[in-house]
C-alpha cells in the first residue's frame, strides 16, 4: 500500500502538505511539522522587504463554526532575512515549498531570483492574498497579471513554480488558463475567503484590518468545488494541489476525489499537538485505503469524475 | 443578559469592567466581569485582550473568582494606555484561557521570583499555592527599580505578617526592601535550607535568564519553571506560529508559555533572541 504521490516532478511521501500561514514563520517549527510525518511543508509568504503585518486582532478561531478569520496582512522578515531559515530546512532535508508574494512582476522576480540558487522545492505564488490593501488581491484576480508575472517567474527558475489561486472571482477557471498559459508547474486551490466578524457589544469589526479571510472547515465544499471544476477544465495539463477546510482524513479523500494529487493542511494543525493531528489522520487515510482496497492512494485522483 | 458558555477560545467574548484599582506607578488591576460559567484559569495562563479599535495582546491572569477576572497591567504602550482610558462599565474582549500553566510540584519549597508585569501570574500562583495549604514553605522574590513600581506591595506584605509566605522584597535605589537584586536573596535561601525547591519565575526575559543560571548550581533546585509570555503573539492558539522559540519550534502560546527546567535547556533562544512581529530574529 503506497501514501505516495507525484505532483510535477516532485514526488511526496504523502498527500499531505501544511499549508501557508499556518506553523511557518520559522524553520524550526517547519522542521517540527514535517518531521511529525507530513509530505512537504509551505512556508509563510515571504516578500521583498520585512513588514509588521496589520494590527492585532488578527487571527481568532470561530469554534461554532470549526473555522478561523485573519488578517495578519502579509507579515514576514524579507526574502534576504528569511534565506537563512530556508537554507536550514533544506539542508535538514525538509521538502520546502517558499510561498513568495509581491506588488508587482519586480518585486516578484526579485524574491525568486534572490531565492532560486537553493534547492527549493517549490515556489508558490501567493497571488491571492486577500489580506492587504494593494499587493496580491489585485494582481490574482486578473488574468493578464498572472500570466505576465508566470511568465516572468519561470524562466528565472529551475524549482517548479505553483500557483496559489484565490475563489475570491467570478470565474477561476479564467486565472487558472492564464497561470497555465504562463508555464506554472502545478495550481493551488483556494486561498481564504472575503470574511468579517463584528462584534455585536463594542459594534466594531473585531479584526484590527477590519475585513479578513475565512479559512478551515467551512470553506471546504467550496475548495471540493473548485477542485473538481479545474480538474474537469484542467485535469490532463496540470496537477492540483486542494486547500481550503480540510480537518478530517475524510476530506482528504474527498480533495484526492475531486482531483487533486495532494492537498494542504492549515487551519486543522492549529492546534496544541499538531503531530497528533498529522499522525491520526494518516493512520485513518492508511485504514480506509486497506478496506477499501485502494493499493496506492495517486490511483484515485480525480476518481469522482466518471 | 448572560450567556452561559464553557470557554472563550473563540472570538472575543465581551467582558464588562466593574473596578479599576491603582496598583503602583502606571500600573492598575482591572476586573473584568465576564459571560457566567467560564472554566477556571490556571496560574500561569494568559487571556488575549482586546480593546476594541486599538490592539490586542497577551496578558497574565492574576485572578479569577466568581467569573471576575483580575488583570494587573502596566502601561506600557498605545494598547495599554487605551485601557487605561476606560472607564467601569466599559466592555473589552477576552481570548483564553490559553497555555500550559505552572505546575507546582508537592512537598518541595516554592520559590517564586519576579519582576514587574511577571508579578501578574504569580499572585495567582500564590493564591494556588495556599489553596492547596500542604504547609510547603513559600517564598516571594520581588523586585523593582523602585518602591513605586513594586506590584502587590500590600498583598505580599500582609500574607508575610500573617506567615504565610516569606516575602523578600527589594529595590534598585534602596527605597523599598533591600538594596539589589532579587536573585540576593534566592540564593540565601538556597544556601540556607537544604529542602529540594522549585523555583517559579515570570518577568523579563534576560533576569529569567540570570535567575536560570544561578538555578543550575544548586543541587537542591528540583526544577525551574519559568513564563517566556513576554514575547509578541498574535492568535495565542497554536496556529499562526508568530511565537515560536529555536531551535525546538515549540510555540509560547500553546507548548508555553511556562516551561520546565529540561525544556529551557534546549531553547537556545532563551534569555538570547525573541521574534519581532515580522518575524525577524532580534537579539535581547
Amino acid at each position: 500500500m503506497s501514501l505516495g504521490t507525484i505532483v510535477g516532478n516532485i514526488k511526496l511521501r504523502n498527500p499531505l502538505i501544511l499549508a501557508s500561514g499556518v506553523l511557518g514563520s520559522s524553520y524550526s517549527v517547519l522542521q517540527r511539522i514535517y518531521e511529525a510525518g507530513i509530505g512537504a511543508v509551505v512556508t509563510k509568504s515571504v516578500g521583498p522587504v520585512s513588514r509588521e503585518g496589520n494590527p492585532n486582532p488578527s487571527v481568532f478561531a470561530l469554534k461554532d463554526i470549526n473555522g478561523a478569520i485573519n488578517s495578519i496582512g502579509l507579515a514576514n522578515p524579507g526574502y534576504k532575512h528569511f534565506r537563512e531559515e530556508i537554507k536550514i530546512l533544506l539542508e535538514n532535508n525538509v521538502k520546502t515549498i517558499v510561498s513568495i508574494f509581491g506588488g508587482d512582476v519586480e518585486e516578484f522576480s526579485e524574491v525568486l531570483v534572490g531565492l532560486s540558487d537553493l534547492p527549493i522545492t517549490a515556489f508558490e505564488l501567493n497571488l491571492s492574498c486577500p489580506n492587504t490593501e494593494k499587493e496580491g488581491m489585485v494582481l490574482g484576480t486578473d488574468p493578464q497579471i498572472v500570466r505576465r508575472i508566470v511568465e516572468n517567474l519561470r524562466k528565472k527558475t529551475k524549482s517548479p513554480i505553483w500557483v496559489k489561486l484565490t475563489p475570491n472571482v467570478t470565474d477561476i477557471l479564467e486565472i487558472a488558463d492564464a497561470a497555465i498559459k504562463g508555464g506554472c508547474d502545478a495550481l493551488v486551490a483556494i486561498n481564504t475567503l472575503k470574511a468579517m466578524v463584528i462584534d455585536i457589544y463594542s459594534r466594531y469589526p473585531i479584526l484590527g484590518f477590519k475585513r479578513g479571510g475565512l479559512s478551515g472547515a467551512p470553506i471546504k465544499p467550496v475548495g471540493i468545488r473548485n477542485i473538481f471544476d479545474l480538474y474537469e477544465q484542467f485535469g490532463d495539463k496540470i496537477p492540483l494541489v486542494g486547500v481550503g477546510g480540510i480537518a478530517k482524513w475524510e476530506d482528504v479523500f474527498e480533495y484526492i476525489l475531486a482531483g487533486a494529487s495532494a492537498v494542504q493542511i492549515g487551519t486543522a494543525l492549529g492546534v496544541a499537538h499538531p503531530e497528533n493531528k498529522i499522525r491520526h489522520i494518516k493512520n485513518n487515510i492508511q485504514k480506509f485505503m486497506k478496506n477499501e482496497g485502494i493499493e496506492n492512494i495517486a490511483n484515485i485522483i480525480g476518481g469522482a469524475h466518471r | 443578559m448572560s450567556r452561559k458558555i464553557t470557554s472563550f477560545d473563540s472570538q472575543p467574548i465581551m467582558g464588562k469592567i466593574i473596578r479599576i484599582e491603582d496598583e503602583c506607578e502606571d500600573t492598575k488591576n482591572f476586573f473584568v466581569e465576564m459571560p457566567e460559567k467560564i472554566e477556571g484559569v490556571k496560574a500561569g495562563q494568559f487571556v488575549m485582550l482586546w480593546i476594541p479599535v486599538v490592539d490586542e495582546y497577551p496578558i497574565g491572569v492574576a485572578g479569577f473568582k466568581d467569573e471576575i477576572l483580575e488583570l494587573g497591567i502596566a502601561k506600557m504602550g498605545v494598547g495599554t494606555e487605551a485601557l487605561f482610558n476606560k472607564q467601569i462599565g466599559e466592555r473589552v474582549g477576552i481570548r483564553g484561557f490559553y497555555g500550559k500553566p505552572f505546575k507546582p510540584l508537592e512537598n518541595v519549597n516554592h520559590l517564586l521570583l519576579g519582576g514587574g508585569f511577571g508579578m501578574t501570574p504569580l499572585k495567582l500562583l500564590i493564591n494556588t499555592l495556599k489553596s492547596r495549604n500542604r504547609g510547603d514553605k513559600i517564598h516571594v522574590f520581588e523586585g523593582a527599580r523602585t518602591k513605586n513600581k513594586l506590584m502587590y506591595l500590600d498583598f505580599l506584605q500582609n500574607l508575610h505578617d500573617k506567615g504565610e509566605i516569606k516575602f523578600h522584597v527589594c529595590t534598585d535605589d534602596g527605597s523599598w526592601g533591600y538594596k539589589g537584586f532579587p536573585t540576593v536573596a534566592l540564593e540565601e535561601v538556597l544556601q540556607e535550607d537544604s529542602q529540594q525547591s522549585v523555583i517559579y519565575v515570570a518577568g523579563p526575559e534576560r533576569m529569567m535568564k540570570v535567575v536560570f543560571e544561578i538555578g543550575k548550581k544548586y543541587q537542591n533546585v528540583k526544577d525551574m519553571q519559568m513564563s517566556l509570555a513576554d514575547r509578541y503573539m498574535r492568535c495565542g492558539f497554536g496556529l499562526c506560529s508568530a511565537c515560536t522559540v529555536d531551535p525546538t519550534g515549540w510555540r509560547i502560546c500553546v507548548d508555553g508559555p511556562v516551561f520546565n527546567k529540561e525544556q529551557l535547556e534546549q531553547i537556545t533562544d532563551f534569555g538570547e533572541y525573541i521574534r519581532l512581529a515580522t518575524g525577524e530574529k532580534k537579539r535581547i
